[in-house]
């Protein structure tokens, strides 16, 4: 399957999204009064450089089952908004204590510990609006919209993504995977979902991209590890932060990537079940690629 | 003046509320079940079902009622409201912003379970209000269960609770105006009790003019709820409130008696019960006692 992704022009169409999706996110968190905490829920959800992997995902997954493009762009919005609150909360002091996230500071070292708290505490119920208020109605239908909601809240809750967090602090016996797979699948795994709901994909379908989303979102962090511990190897400051639990910090690097490479396989034998999709498959296959082998940069 | 048009069967009032409060503290400890990561549900339940008096999702299920729903299809949304409700208290008590030790006589969620883990249970339970909302309301009208994610999102995000949040945070030792106080009341406290109203008018199958007449209500009876709680600050002692009585008096806060004088505030309050009742009058008499009496319940409390 590695030849096929080779057909597909995955860096235009990421980058050409990116822009879409800042752009949307501009015009959804408008300044007004009390200015301040808009400008702290922006400061986190625009922040520069932001890949905005999941909402890419989110779209590639609603055109794969002829889902429009403009049908996916709120809810593309809301997982970066829910995501954003997410982290906003998870790097403050009480919490993972990072005075800095992609080499800004963070919304609490910016703006204070009670406007990160409550940011993130706004950004949370904006991304469930603006799915409601702004799909057209005329391209997803209104159930779908309620799953689409049920769903995202499902994945950043206490069996979700707080579940992770919360495991990842306390430490202790529980698996390196099941807190991987809250952490990071959850989101992957949302994200591909909602696409294929809005789309109005099958259950088979959605349990499909269910699989594959969650494959790519822990593949994509476990990735990130190997690739950072190597960093760190060379430069020997592998200190051992607070709330980190990764295959790497676990296992080594090795089989970190046995690990990656499982992942990758996983993912796309999900996708090879869709094969009567055709060329509409292409970018979630050069998805996968991508998040194992970085094989381009942005910019 | 009001209250002479209306004639009311008999209502037992203290029934009502027991029944509807027992009935959201079932649904309320089924959504959510103690489950992996067992630590974190015990927070969320340890606040959620810390007892209370569940007047907003009273309200949420009264509204369905009163235009023709069935409890049954506003309980969720009703479950959500309060969920929203406990969260916004426990990220509220947390050392970065109120820092308070004690609610209900109970240790707050971060003295009992660390500031990480109420956090944590904070933004659970406020993702769960919006799933719970989404995935379980069995009404007719998938429509209107939107349009009451939508309420419930205003209500609690940087146009309601964390407005009102923000406002008040920056102005600390600050003298405010009425109309600032006004502004922080009603992002804090009313546009929650608004979103409860509404949010059950919606699902109970209300029209556009019933549940705009229940913003209405709704909003005077918010607005109500903090007017009162104010005078109660002045006028009762720690013991007769379960709480410090004056203390925002001492710490030189602003408060309704204080910037217009007790007896214009009881005047207010008066005036924000009968028009919240006036509103009433739009609908059928023999529904209407719940509300009606809910109003008289939120003017008249002692503590």
């Amino acid at each position: 399957a590695a030849s096929v992704s080779s057909k597909f022009d995955l860096k235009t169409y990421w980058t050409t999204l990116i822009r879409e999706i800042d752009q949307k996110l501009d015009e959804a968190i408008t300044v007004q009064y009390p200015q301040q905490i808009y400008e702290a829920m922006r400061y986190s959800v625009l922040a520069k450089g932001a890949k905005r992997a999941p909402p890419v995902m989110c779209v590639a997954a609603c055109e794969l089952f002829g889902g429009h493009r403009l049908a996916a762009y709120p809810t593309a919005c809301a997982l970066e908004m829910v995501h954003a609150a997410s982290l906003i909360h998870d790097d403050l002091p009480c919490m993972d204590d990072d005075p800095s996230r992609r080499g800004q500071p963070s919304n609490h070292t910016k703006f204070g510990v009670d406007m990160a708290i409550l940011a993130g505490d706004a950004l949370f119920p904006l991304g469930f609006r603006h799915i409601v208020s702004h799909t057209p109605t005329n391209l997803v239908p209104e159930t779908q919209l309620l799953r689409v909601v049920a769903e995202i809240a499902r994945a950043v809750g206490s069996t979700g993504m707080a579940a992770g967090q919360f495991l990842d602090l306390e430490g202790g016996p529980n698996g390196v995977d099941f807190v991987q797979e809250k952490k990071f699948g959850e989101m992957g795994q949302c994200s591909a979902v909602c696409g294929a709901l809005l789309a109005g994909a099958s259950d088979d379908e959605i349990e499909r991209l269910r699989k594959y989303g969650r494959a790519v979102g822990i593949l994509y962090q476990v990735v990130d590890d190997i690739l950072e511990a190597k960093l760190e190897t060379e430069e020997k400051e592998g200190e051992n932060k607070k709330g980190k639990k990764s295959y790497v910090s676990i296992y080594g690097v090795e089989k970190a990537m046995e690990v990656a490479e499982e992942l990758r396989a996983e993912a796309k034998k999900e996708l090879d079940c869709l094969e009567k999709y055709g060329e509409k498959v292409l970018p979630l296959y050069s998805f996968v690629d991508y998040a194992a082998d970085r094989g381009f940069s942005f910019k | 003046e009001v209250q002479d048009h209306l004639v009311f069967p008999k209502f037992n009032f203290e029934e009502y509320m027991a029944a509807k409060a027992n009935k959201v503290n079932v649904a309320l400890d089924d959504a959510v079940p103690l489950q992996n990561p067992i630590k974190i549900h015990e927070a969320m339940r340890y606040s959620l079902l810390a007892g209370g008096k569940r007047v907003r999702p009273i309200l949420c299920l009264a509204s369905c009622e009163l235009v023709g729903g069935d409890d049954s299809m506003a309980v969720p949304m009703a479950c959500a409201v309060e969920m929203i409700h406990t969260m916004s208290l426990i990220h509220d008590d947390l050392p970065c912003m109120d820092n308070d030790d004690f609610r209900r006589g109970k240790p707050t969620n971060h003295k009992a379970f660390g500031e990480d883990t109420a956090v944590l249970a904070g933004d659970a339970l406020l993702s769960l209000a919006f799933e719970h909302a989404a995935a379980n309301t069995r009404s007719a009208n998938q429509h209107g269960v939107l349009q009451a994610i939508v309420e419930l999102a205003s209500a609690v995000g940087s146009e309601g609770l964390v407005a009102g949040q923000i406002v008040d945070l920056c102005s600390e030792g600050k003298e405010l105006s009425l109309d600032e106080l006004e502004y922080i009341h009603v992002h804090k406290t009313s546009k929650l009790l608004e979103a409860a109203v509404v949010c059950g008018a919606i699902v109970g199958g209300g029209d556009g003019v019933a549940v705009e007449r229940l913003r209405k209500y709704a909003r005077c009876i918010g607005l109500l709820f903090q007017v009162v709680d104010d005078i109660l600050d002045v006028t009762k002692s720690s013991e007769e409130l379960g709480k410090t009585a004056g203390k925002d008096l001492v710490a030189g806060k602003a408060t309704y008696p204080r910037l217009m004088g007790l007896e214009r505030a009881e005047e207010f309050a008066r005036e924000l019960v009968s028009k919240a009742v006036g509103e009433l009058s739009y609908f059928d008499p023999l529904r209407v006692a719940p509300l009606y009496h809910l109003a008289g319940y939120i003017a008249s409390r002692q503590n």
